[in-house]
């Protein structure tokens, strides 16, 4: 208890409110429901880019995790995705290992990654893991490119396996993602009370405070990262199956930053509900206004500087918007 | 023997040519140092905002937009930069003092409003912007120096020259270094800390234009090559320690220098992953920049 406490800011807020996340959850279950009885009622297309939003909100909760509990901001992302989606296609392509091995493995990977991308920043202010991140992201496509032989160089790789045989390949695809995103809320909801989580945050609020604890700041920051990165690589794992295709048009700069609009404009929330409004901003606005693509990049950018000076005026302004719960 | 010796033939052209790039680099991080430095905030617009301003010469001068000289084109572009700066920190002016992330957030949406404009106006194609130079060249032992690698130091020694006389000399040089020491303490002595950041933010647009400018030559201009400029500029800022000024400049020679050998020795295919690993070697062994003990840290 006496952690909990200390973990003031996010910590406060959740007793006094307790109608709103009872609200919250009946909402998210509908959500849900709707989810789950929508692929009898429309079709492929829509139920395909759906998948692609789900496995896209596990990578936009990936960055606000980072955001919440490690207060700090990678652009960079599309990396860890780019590996779980690459881990899945070569294993497939080279190994003939379908999802049940691969998605383990990918897992392995972008945790192993992460955390031996976030150790040499470990001691710097959270800036210097952004800088980084860009040049993880800008790196990416070369290397792709480049291990031609493993990696399908520009096409890129095809994945055919299904994860159970026998059942709709689009079916299976749809309720695999949103399996994926429903545990991984889940995940985090239990994680936010959890001693790890409350020991993460406090060494966020109160650093002295963590070490007298013995969590120390370096220790909660390669971790969160480490976490954060393995779920963006499940996210590319999900997205490799969901899309039947890895190519390194998939994972730039610009997916980096995308994700992390994804998560600013959700307010870093790691509900379900915030991750699917992130999820669903980054995908489905390039899918529907493909006509208008100049205007994409101006139209987030502007989506960023708004909601950040929105979330940051410190007056009434923010009642705008909904509030900030854990 | 003989192959060792052609190993090195090479070495002072490369050396040359990676010293001439690297000034440029060095500009770019000025920009971003500056910044960082008096209102630190991680300008994550400044690549896109220098290839905005390259973007407004090669329009005003070659009849997109306007047809004016190349001397006007210059002159209109670098005003229209310095006011994009100002705006740009105009946006995020509420959030400066909130944290270092938010405000880093902040410049990556000015940035995609920026790219975005870019693309809008000019489309994706890619475009060639000379200097107006002579080209004349002449050799020195083997080595060829060209016109244009001797207006790249003489600019650069020029910028960085009035720079470090505004910084050392003037008024708002004093108040500049004051807030960077401390911004508290210049806040109770009555100084203007808005004004102040806004040096640095005109100071960062000027100095990312001209390195902008100078670099296009020697590559090409297309809405895509800012990002690539843009890390090797936070590289060479990293690798001098983000908070010094001639760590930036020296940072960017030696990037500059290191790229060129990394590309003929090894292989020219994979630069930023090169860059990657020189941020990450440089975080992991020399937090505060490679020149903190030769200058004694901060300047």
């Amino acid at each position: 208890m006496a952690v909990s406490e200390l973990v003031h800011p996010e910590g406060a807020i959740r007793s006094p409110a307790r109608a709103v996340p009872d609200l919250r959850k009946w909402l998210a279950a509908l959500v849900v429901a709707v989810l789950a009885v929508l692929p009898m009622l429309s079709g492929s297309f829509l139920l395909y880019s759906l998948s692609l939003c789900f496995a896209n909100a596990i990578a936009v909760l990936s960055v606000s995790v980072l955001v919440r509990y490690g207060g700090e901001v990678s652009i960079g992302h599309s990396f860890f995705v780019a590996l779980g989606a690459y881990t899945v296609a070569v294993m497939e392509k080279h190994l003939g290992l379908g999802l049940w091995i691969s998605l383990p493995v990918a897992l392995l990977m972008g945790f192993a990654a992460g955390l031996l991308f976030a150790v040499p920043s470990r001691r710097m202010s959270g800036i210097y893991l952004a800088v980084a991140s860009m040049a993880l992201a800008l790196s990416l496509p070369e290397l792709l490119i480049h291990m031609e032989r493993w990696t399908g160089g520009f096409e890129g790789l095809y994945i055919s396996r299904d994860l159970l045989p026998g059942v709709a390949k689009a079916g299976q695809r749809y309720y695999f993602a949103l399996a994926a995103l429903i545990l991984v809320c889940l995940a985090m909801a239990h994680f936010r009370g959890s001693r790890q989580g409350m020991a993460l945050l406090l060494a966020r609020a109160h650093p002295r405070a963590a070490e007298a604890f013995g969590i120390t700041r370096s220790w909660a920051r390669i971790s969160v990262f480490a976490l954060s990165a393995t779920l963006a690589s499940l996210s590319g794992a999900v997205v490799a199956f969901a899309s039947s295709t890895v190519s390194p048009n998939s994972f730039t700069l610009w997916s980096g930053i995308f994700y992390l609009v994804g998560s600013v404009v959700s307010l870093q929330g790691t509900s379900l509900l915030a991750a699917l409004v992130g999820g669903g901003i980054i995908t489905l606005v390039p899918q529907y206004l493909a006509g208008a693509g100049d205007y994409v990049p101006i139209l987030y950018g502007s989506a960023l500087l708004i909601v950040t000076l929105l979330a940051n005026s410190g007056s009434g302004l923010r009642r705008l918007l909904p509030g900030k719960g854990a | 023997m003989s192959g060792l010796f052609a190993l090195f033939q090479d070495l002072p052209t490369l050396l040359w040519s990676g010293l001439v790039s690297g000034c440029l680099y060095g500009l770019g991080a000025l920009g971003l140092v500056m910044v960082f430095k008096s209102s630190r905030v991680v300008n994550f617009a400044h690549g896109n905002l220098a290839g905005l301003a390259a973007f407004l010469v090669y329009g005003f001068s070659s009849g997109v937009l306007l047809n004016l000289s190349w001397g006007s084109a210059v002159a209109l572009s670098l005003g229209l930069t310095c006011l994009v700066g100002v705006l740009a920190y105009a946006v995020i002016a509420p959030l400066v003092f909130k944290s270092d992330l938010t405000s880093t957030i902040a410049t990556l949406g000015i940035g995609l409003i920026l790219q975005g404009t870019i693309q809008i106006v000019f489309g994706a194609e890619i475009v060639s912007l000379e200097l107006p130079i002579p080209s004349f060249g002449f050799g020195v032992g083997g080595l060829r120096i060209t016109a244009y690698d001797l207006t790249v130091l003489a600019v650069t020694i020029l910028m960085i020259g009035s720079l470090f006389f505004v910084i050392e000399r003037t008024k708002l040089g004093i108040a500049f270094r004051a807030v960077c020491s401390n911004p508290f303490a210049s806040r109770v002595c009555g100084l203007n800390l808005r004004l102040v950041h806004l040096f640095s933010w005109v100071s960062g647009a000027v100095l990312g234009l001209v390195a902008a400018l100078l670099i296009v030559p020697t590559t090409f201009l297309s809405s895509t090559t800012v990002a690539s400029f843009m890390l090797t500029a936070f590289t060479a800022a990293v690798v001098g320690g983000f908070s010094s000024l001639p760590g930036a400049a020296v940072g960017g020679i030696l990037v500059g220098v290191a790229m060129n050998l990394f590309s003929f020795y090894v292989s020219p295919e994979f630069m930023n992953t090169f860059l990657l690993g020189v941020i990450m070697l440089t975080l992991n062994f020399f937090p505060d920049g490679l020149l903190e003990k030769a200058v004694g840290g901060r300047v």
